[in-house]
Formats: C-alpha cells, sequence, structure tokens
C-alpha cells in the first residue's frame, strides 16, 4: 500500500519528468512532504503560481512534452487559470495537479476551497476531480497521455487532501486507453490524392506552416515538401522555428504584423496549403477576402479545425507525421521559379525596415539575432515586441520559439523563458519582454536567482503600454487613455535582487551590452530604453482584407516606391 | 437556413460530465432548445438527446466540438427522416370538475392520460413527437393551463448502422 502523495511523484518518474513548478499550501502538506524523498523530482519554487503554469509551458514548448506545475487549492489553484487557458488556446501539453480540500468538506465551502474543476472545464483538453485514491495511478497516467496525444493540451488533475494521505495497491495501468478516445492516425489515401494533384496543377502555391509541425514532429519533411515542390514557406506567428528563416523558400510571418511578402504571397496565391495551422483572426483578416484566387486546402489532426474560419476545397485530416510521410514521396517535383522571383521581388520592395539615427525597439532586436545568429532559445511577452521579435529575430531550429499567441498573455515571456531554460539548461535564452508585461510576472526574479535559472532579460522600455498606445494612435485620433507606464528603476530593483543588470539607452553601447550579458554566467536584465513612440509595421487593421497592409511609412521612398 | 437539428451522444459518466457538455454549448454560442440526459443500456455510460438551433455549418461545428470532447463516445446525428423522437408532458388544468368534459374529448383525441385528479385540477399525461404536444397544448388553451412540463427531446436513429 502506498499513500496518493507517492502515487503522484511515482506517476512523475514514470513519465520522466525532471522538474515541475509550483507552490505549496495547506492541501498539498502530504504531497510536498513525500517530495521529499524524490530527489530525482526538481521542484522549482516560484513567487505565484501563475508563473509556475508559465514556466511548464515554456518547458513543453521547447522539449516538445509535456510541463507539469502544481498549485494548492483555492486562490493556489485559481492562480493558474490564466496559464492554463494560456496553453489551452495554443495546444501545449500541461498537466496542472491541484489540491483541494478533503473530499467531505467538498461543497461545504470550507476554507480555501474552490470548484477549479468547475472553473477549468472550458480552458483544459480534460480535468477531473480524484475522489477516490484508487482511481489516482488510472488517472494520472490518462492526463499524461491526454495532454500529450492528439491535439495537445492542459489537462487538470484536482486532488483533494485526504486521497493524497490514502493508500492503494492500485497499480498503474500498463496501457492506457479510453473508450471514445482515438489518436488520428494516417489521413486517407484520397485526401493525399488530392492535394498531389492540386500541387501538381497549381503554378502560385504557398505553405502557411504552424505549430502542428512542430507538435507532430513535421520539421524536416516540411523542408523536403518545399524543396521538393519548389513552394514558399510562411509560418503562423507559432509555427516560426519550424522552417529554417534564412532559407531561400520562407518568408517569415504573415498576417496582422506579418512580413508584407509573405501577406501579399498568399493573397495572390492559387494554391494555399494551411499545414498544422487554425487560420486564426490575425492571420486572415477578414475571412471574406483571405486568399480570394486560392484553394485553400486544410492539414490538421483536429476535424473540428476544419471548415470553421475559411471553407477549404480539400482537407487532409489525421496525423500530420504520416500525411507528410505519404504526401511527400509522391509530390511531383516541380519548379515554380517565376512565382516564387516574383515573391522574392515583394520581399524586396517591403523589407522589414529598421530607420537608422534612433534607439529603436527593432535596432535591438536586430542586434539580438546578429549575436546570437538567431541560435537562442527566444521567449517574447505579448504586445508591440513580440511582434518585431517575430520579424527580426531569424529563429533557425524547430522548439526554440515560445510566444503567447492564441490567448495573448502579457508576462508570460520571462517565466515562459525560466521553463525553458530548465529544460535545456545547456541552451542560451533570451526573454524579450515590455515594461509592461514584465511588471506582470518579474517577481519571478527571485526564483532565477535562487536556483540559479541564467535567463537572459532584454527589456524593451518605451514607457508606455506600445500596442494599446499604436492602437489609440492609429484608431483612437491619438486620444491616449492610460497607456504611459511608469516603471521602477530597473538597476536598483535588480540590485535588490541580485541580478546583473545593463542599461543601455544608445546604439554605441548595444554590442557592448549584448557581449556582456551573454557572457555573464546567471540571470541578466538588460533594460533599454528605446524611442517612446515606435509603431509595429507592416499592419493589417483587425478584421480587415490582408490585401491592404499598411506599410512602414518611414520605409525609403525608392523601397517602397518602386511598385508604382 | 436555421432550423431544429438533433443530436444524441453517447457519453462516460464522470464527475464534471454534463458540466462539460454543457459549458462547450454555452462557450460556443450554441443555442440548445433541448437537453436531455439518462440512464442506457450500457453501465457507466448516459445518452443524451441535444437539439440545438443553426444551419449545417453550425450543425457540423457542433458534432465535431463534442466528438472532441473527453468524455464523449459517440454522437450521432438524428436530423435524417430514419429516427423516433418523442417527448413528455406533464400539464396541469385548471377547471372545475364539472367542466371538465371537452377536457376528456381531447384526452381521448390524443391517448394522453390523465394519471391524477383533485377538484381544482386535472393532470395530464402526454407523450409524443414535439409537434404532437404543441397541438395538445393549443388545444388545452381554452381551459385554463395552469403549469406545464416537458422533458425535451430523446430520441434514437431507427436504421441501424449494423
Amino acid at each position: 500500500m502506498r499513500s496518493g502523495a507517492r502515487i503522484v511523484m511515482e506517476a512523475l518518474v514514470r513519465e520522466g519528468v525532471d522538474t515541475i513548478f509550483g507552490y505549496p499550501g495547506g492541501v498539498v502538506l502530504p504531497l510536498y512532504d513525500e517530495m521529499l524523498n524524490w530527489p530525482q523530482v526538481k521542484h522549482i519554487l516560484v513567487r505565484h503560481e501563475q508563473g509556475a503554469a508559465h514556466m511548464a509551458d515554456g518547458y513543453a514548448r521547447v522539449t516538445n512534452g509535456v510541463g507539469v506545475c502544481l498549485a494548492t487549492s483555492g486562490p493556489g489553484a485559481t492562480n493558474l487559470v490564466t496559464g492554463i487557458a494560456n496553453a489551452m488556446m495554443d495546444s501545449i501539453p500541461l498537466v496542472a495537479i491541484t489540491g483541494n480540500v478533503n473530499s467531505w468538506a467538498i461543497g461545504k465551502d470550507a476554507f480555501q476551497e474552490t470548484d477549479i474543476q468547475g472553473i477549468t472545464i472550458p480552458i483544459t483538453k480534460h480535468n477531473y476531480l480524484v475522489t477516490n485514491v484508487d482511481d489516482l495511478p488510472g488517472v494520472l497516467a490518462e492526463a499524461f497521455y491526454l495532454a500529450n496525444t492528439g491535439r495537445k493540451g492542459p489537462v487538470l488533475v484536482d486532488i483533494p487532501k485526504d486521497v493524497f494521505i490514502a493508500k492503494t495497491d492500485a497499480p498503474f495501468p500498463t496501457v492506457v486507453a479510453r473508450r471514445g478516445y482515438t489518436i488520428p492516425g494516417a489521413p486517407p489515401k484520397s485526401q493525399i490524392d488530392e492535394v498531389i494533384k492540386l500541387i501538381a496543377e497549381s503554378e502560385r502555391p504557398v505553405i502557411i506552416a504552424g505549430q502542428g509541425i512542430l507538435a507532430s514532429g513535421s520539421s524536416d519533411l516540411l523542408k523536403e515538401l518545399a524543396e521538393k515542390a519548389h513552394i514558399p514557406v510562411i509560418n503562423s506567428l507559432l509555427g516560426l522555428g519550424n522552417f529554417p528563416r534564412t532559407h531561400e523558400l520562407s518568408l517569415g510571418m504573415m498576417g496582422m504584423h506579418g512580413e508584407a511578402a509573405a501577406t501579399m504571397a498568399v493573397q495572390e496565391a492559387d494554391l494555399v496549403m494551411g499545414v498544422g495551422i487554425r487560420f486564426d483572426d490575425r492571420l486572415t483578416g477578414d475571412t471574406k477576402t483571405f486568399a480570394p484566387k486560392a484553394k485553400i486546402v486544410h492539414f490538421d489532426l483536429d476535424p473540428s479545425e476544419v471548415g470553421k474560419t475559411v471553407s477549404p476545397i480539400a482537407w487532409v485530416v489525421g496525423d500530420l507525421k504520416l500525411a507528410l510521410e505519404s504526401l511527400v514521396p509522391q509530390v511531383e517535383p516541380k519548379r515554380h521559379d517565376a512565382w516564387v522571383s516574383q515573391v522574392k521581388n515583394w520581399q524586396a520592395r517591403y523589407p522589414l525596415h529598421v530607420p537608422e539615427g534612433k534607439f529603436l525597439s527593432r535596432t535591438v532586436l536586430r542586434a539580438l539575432n546578429e549575436h546570437t545568429q538567431g541560435t537562442a532559445i527566444v521567449a517574447t511577452d505579448v504586445g508591440q515586441h513580440q511582434m518585431w521579435t517575430a520579424q527580426f529575430y531569424k529563429i533557425q531550429q524547430p522548439y526554440n520559439w515560445i510566444s503567447s499567441g492564441g490567448l495573448g498573455t502579457m508576462g508570460f515571456g520571462f517565466p515562459a523563458a525560466m521553463g525553458a531554460k530548465c529544460a535545456r539548461p545547456d541552451d542560451e535564452v533570451w526573454a524579450v519582454v515590455g515594461d509592461g508585461g514584465f511588471q506582470m510576472t518579474l517577481q519571478e526574479l527571485q526564483t532565477a536567482v535562487e536556483y540559479g535559472i541564467n535567463v537572459k532579460i532584454c527589456l524593451l522600455n518605451n514607457g508606455y503600454l506600445g500596442m494599446v498606445r499604436q492602437w489609440q494612435e492609429l484608431f483612437y485620433d491619438n486620444r491616449y487613455s492610460h497607456v504611459a507606464m511608469g516603471s521602477p528603476d530597473y538597476g536598483k530593483l535588480a540590485d535588490a535582487y541580485g541580478v546583473r543588470f545593463f542599461r543601455c539607452s544608445r546604439t554605441e553601447d548595444l554590442e557592448e551590452t549584448l557581449k556582456e550579458a551573454r557572457e555573464h554566467k546567471g540571470p541578466v536584465l538588460c533594460e533599454f530604453v528605446v524611442e517612446m513612440e515606435e509603431n509595429v509595421y507592416p499592419m493589417v487593421p483587425a478584421g480587415t482584407n490582408n490585401s491592404n497592409v499598411i506599410m512602414d511609412p518611414e520605409l525609403p521612398k525608392q523601397t517602397a516606391g518602386a511598385n508604382k | 437556413m436555421s432550423q431544429h437539428h438533433t443530436i444524441t451522444a453517447l457519453v462516460q459518466n464522470e464527475a464534471g460530465t454534463i458540466n462539460r457538455l454543457v459549458s462547450m454549448f454555452r462557450r460556443r454560442g450554441i443555442s440548445l432548445a433541448s437537453f436531455n440526459a439518462g440512464d442506457c443500456e450500457q453501465d457507466g455510460y448516459s445518452r443524451l438527446t441535444m437539439v440545438v438551433d443553426g444551419d449545417e455549418t453550425l450543425l457540423h461545428q457542433t458534432v465535431r466540438q463534442l466528438e472532441k470532447l473527453i468524455d464523449v463516445v459517440e454522437v450521432e446525428d438524428l436530423s435524417q427522416e430514419h429516427s423516433l423522437s418523442r417527448e413528455l408532458a406533464l400539464i396541469r388544468v385548471d377547471c372545475e370538475e364539472s367542466q371538465r368534459t371537452p377536457v376528456y374529448n381531447l384526452v381521448n383525441e390524443f391517448y394522453a392520460k390523465t394519471p391524477r385528479s383533485t377538484p381544482q385540477s386535472l393532470f395530464v399525461e402526454f407523450a409524443g413527437a414535439t409537434p404532437e404536444v404543441e397541438r395538445l397544448l393549443t388545444a388545452l388553451e381554452p381551459y385554463s393551463i395552469g403549469e406545464i412540463v416537458r422533458t425535451g427531446v430523446v430520441a434514437m436513429g431507427t436504421e441501424s448502422n449494423l
């Protein structure tokens, strides 16, 4: 007989979890006591449970595995909610374990009781309230299985205090199978045949490659397909890294703040293959005017995504890796030289632009990219800097890009970077954050210091909630409402936490700052005091036609004018 | 074109299962005209009948989203002809015993039942397809209906896949 608490630790070890992120409290005391017997599972004590969820999320993204976070009942559990919702929107495999009050006290408004199962129903792939310790091994095995198979996502297991203490002999199941839950397999041959035909017929094809490529481990197959059929590859925000950004067929991110050439290519294409994307509104703009000349093909393992926002004429529903393994050898090699050179022309005409003579966020991110050659793991927060990083940081490898895409969670970037560093301690990890989002979760600096989590923070301080300010400038007649934001003296803050600090406000000091920050063994906070009012371009205003890309007004005339 | 669609689902009984299903409808703004859950031929499982209002696209999306729920074992769209659907209505008609003859006539005409009566009220029980229920209710309107309780639709396919 062993206790529920011991079963939780056994489950973690069985699943190969080496690090968990959590925060103790009354009802999880039995689990925290048991944890002392399991040194092979490292527990990172966070400063707020939201940080634990985001760290587990970052850990999952850079390993393509499951991240685990842990919280006590009531406020501990509710503090996880933002992080769980974030993982749900981005299909990130997370197992969140929460304690709850004793099973007999549930429903009686006991101290620190909350209905976390009810609260998280809409934001989890599945969740459990385990009231019988005999069920616990099966539930935990199933939770990991559900989180990391099919369309991945967060699973929450709520465990009352008495269940941690109760004992059982119930074994872990040798095989997890659940009636009505099937992992999508290979798509039907007829669907693949249709795509082969459409590719053969196309003259102006593009691939929009998303996170599904990463989740299914298909980056190599994507590259093979693109090269064999000579198709430009565009990324969704979360797809970055699935195709090398310096590849000649890479067009970068498309959509609201995507690169102009990428967005234009989709509008002009005759075949748009959405591969592991969900045609989200930031990508499509107005769906009625999206890709007007194209036949749309949708590859997704989740049938509910097909036809949800756009209406494809063909689809491939099933495991993406199996789909591409079947497709790639059968696709006829072909060239689309005229099309690719047209797209290249757009790239040359509408390049991403960094005006010289000012110290801008873009100046910093361009330099960071050059310094690290796009090889670092980069986690962003949410806002202008997120878009600039997506544009200027040329992510070279899969699983090196961490960004809150669906939920757009400010405060995500820094803890997510910490989770990534815990998972891959030998890799260089940068958190790119703004002064707004950083102030939401910066208490985790203490966690970074305590555990020596060597994350480099690139803090782009413009004194504004920049993206909101940009919208107020463009769409609300420059009426700035509550977007100017003060900051503490970050130098003193870093001192107080014992974090190495650099402040840089001139292009001349940029090289030295980045060099020293990278060389320092330990967490570093680099504050870049940048131009206050800088806008993200290109831009397609929300819900409008992607054909009307607003270019950077500062783009030099000889470049932009060439289109006329 | 917006219309009623009947969907059935076989679900595993777990804590929160019904909550999870209803939550999906609410979250995605799918309007539920009726929702019915009960035990079925399999231990540990329930079979649900749901009626949603909307067009074909919405129906398709509803079925796909239901299938995604882990508790849901299978979903069947019964919008096609080969299905049987019924609901039960209890109707309290508040009329004096002396004035009940026309009510009894309607009860007989509809093959309804009158399981209980009190000096103030007659209780009518009727099971039938929804349009039949509607017809009876309309017919009873002149006789002072005090309360109506309806189960909502339960339905099953009549063309077996086996």
